[in-house]
């Protein structure tokens, strides 16, 4: 299995291998990297109690640091930038009316994308019924709208879909690792799940895609 | 590091650098690992093709419109409260003072709506119909309502294809009619004891039957 390029224009791929090294894993901190984390740990509890105290240039830095993130993320799971603003929108208003209850199990930025990810899922939810109120099926995944123009919009189009197919679970952590740029670490105290289950699941979800992706064996080996 | 094309979806799954290191290193002498290698590390780059980090200028100030609204609400939440929280920190006479004040105003006023307006037993609303009666008119009001059904029946085959231009407008006269009944009956469904929605329900029953008649007179003619 597996001997198949994907039916996808890959050529004008970047080396991974630098984006993975980019990406601090827990087990590659050293020295260095550890006081870093340590830097953006104090950072956050600043945030967090900023954002506690009321001050509305909190709310605006966490915005600086990870709006786009954020909107893309929800635009990732909704499909499209109407519902995702509004999904980042109600995001900020749970973080400012919950803050109080914020204790600091997890980091700041985490539990605020927690939110994130569960607004983005009730606005799902609440759209689904809405369609079976219409008498609409209610297995419809969501039509993702057209984006500006990328590098390689038919690869694009053709990873959106074929990330409908995967599970809920599946989905979120190819987003949040792949897409976002988290890491396991981050991603499991997100989904509340262990960093391992997080490694397997983005294991099955590359598996699935692959599945998904790769051109049937007998037209590829035609082609060639 | 020795590795083998067995040990390339362990180290998919959670390989270290080192190891991926090392599968790179067999992959260059293994065509199967390097095209799996390959297509692993596409999906990847595929992912990237879903990040869009434009910024759009007017989201932020909208956001801190809504979060401005959300304090302004809860200041005035909590003045409201605060008005509750100034009486809780007078001191404990105070306190019992203003509750026999508030005590004392309540009886006064009770007293004076018993005395004022004394309320014989049997001086009840008109407009409410007593249980007993209710049952009287709500069976009286079935029959009556069967029997008009009887009366439409017969009238049906005319009404559903009217011959003249009159029938047709008798026919749009009992739509209306229905409609009015069936609005009716939801009322005095909700408020079963409202005389006065009996009385509607009736009158436009009577404008049905005689409407029916006509539809009939006409039919014979």
């Amino acid at each position: 299995m597996g001997t198949m390029g994907l039916a996808l224009p890959w050529e004008a791929r970047i080396s991974t291998r630098r984006e993975r090294e980019t990406r601090v894993e827990p087990s590659d901190l050293g020295e260095g990297r550890s006081s870093a984390v340590m830097d953006g740990l104090s950072e956050d509890a600043a945030l967090a109690a900023a954002c506690r105290s009321g001050d509305l240039r909190a709310y605006e830095r966490l915005y600086t640091m990870h709006g786009a993130r954020m909107k893309n993320l929800a635009r990732n799971v909704l499909g499209n930038p109407i519902d995702a603003e509004d999904a980042v929108q109600e995001t900020f208003l749970k973080v400012q009316r919950s803050i109080a209850s914020f204790r600091g199990q997890s980091s700041f930025v985490t539990w605020t994308y927690r939110i994130l990810i569960n607004t983005c899922y009730d606005a799902r939810r609440s759209r689904l019924r809405k369609k079976e109120v219409a008498n609409e099926d209610s297995e419809e995944p969501p039509r993702h709208e057209p984006r500006a123009p990328g590098a390689h919009p038919s690869l694009r189009m053709a990873l959106e879909r074929a990330l409908d197919k995967l599970t809920q679970h599946q989905r979120d952590v190819f987003l949040l690792y792949e897409v976002e740029g988290f890491r396991h670490a981050e991603i499991a105290g997100m989904l509340e799940m262990t960093e391992t289950a997080s490694k397997n699941t983005l294991f099955q979800a590359k598996k699935n895609l692959r599945l998904m992706l790769e051109p049937p064996r007998s037209s590829a080996a035609e082609a060639r | 590091m020795n590795i083998t094309c067995n040990d390339r979806d362990r180290i998919f799954e959670d390989g270290t650098l080192a190891e991926w290191a090392a599968l790179e290193a067999h992959a260059a002498t293994c065509p199967l690992c390097a095209e799996e290698v390959r297509t692993w590390k596409s999906l990847s780059v595929a992912a990237k093709e879903l990040r869009d980090y434009a910024d759009s200028p007017s989201f932020w100030p909208r956001i801190e419109r809504a979060l401005a609204e959300e304090v302004t609400r809860k200041a005035q939440r909590g003045e409201r409260w605060n008005w509750f929280s100034r009486l809780a920190g007078l001191s404990l006479g105070w306190q019992t003072a203003l509750a026999g004040a508030f005590v004392l105003l309540l009886t006064i006023a009770s007293g004076w709506i018993y005395i004022v307006r004394p309320v014989a037993p049997g001086d009840t609303d008109k407009s409410l119909l007593r249980s007993s009666a209710l049952k009287e008119v709500e069976s009286a009001e079935t029959a009556y309502q069967r029997a008009i059904d009887k009366l439409a029946a017969e009238a049906n085959p005319k009404l559903e294809n009217p011959a003249t231009p009159l029938l047709a407008n008798y026919h749009e006269k009992l739509l209306v009619l229905d409609s009015a009944i069936a609005d009716l009956r939801a009322q005095t469904g909700m408020n079963p004891s409202n005389a006065q929605l009996r009385y509607q329900l009736l009158a436009i029953y009577q404008e049905k039957q005689h409407t029916l008649e006509e539809v009939l007179e006409s039919k014979q003619r």
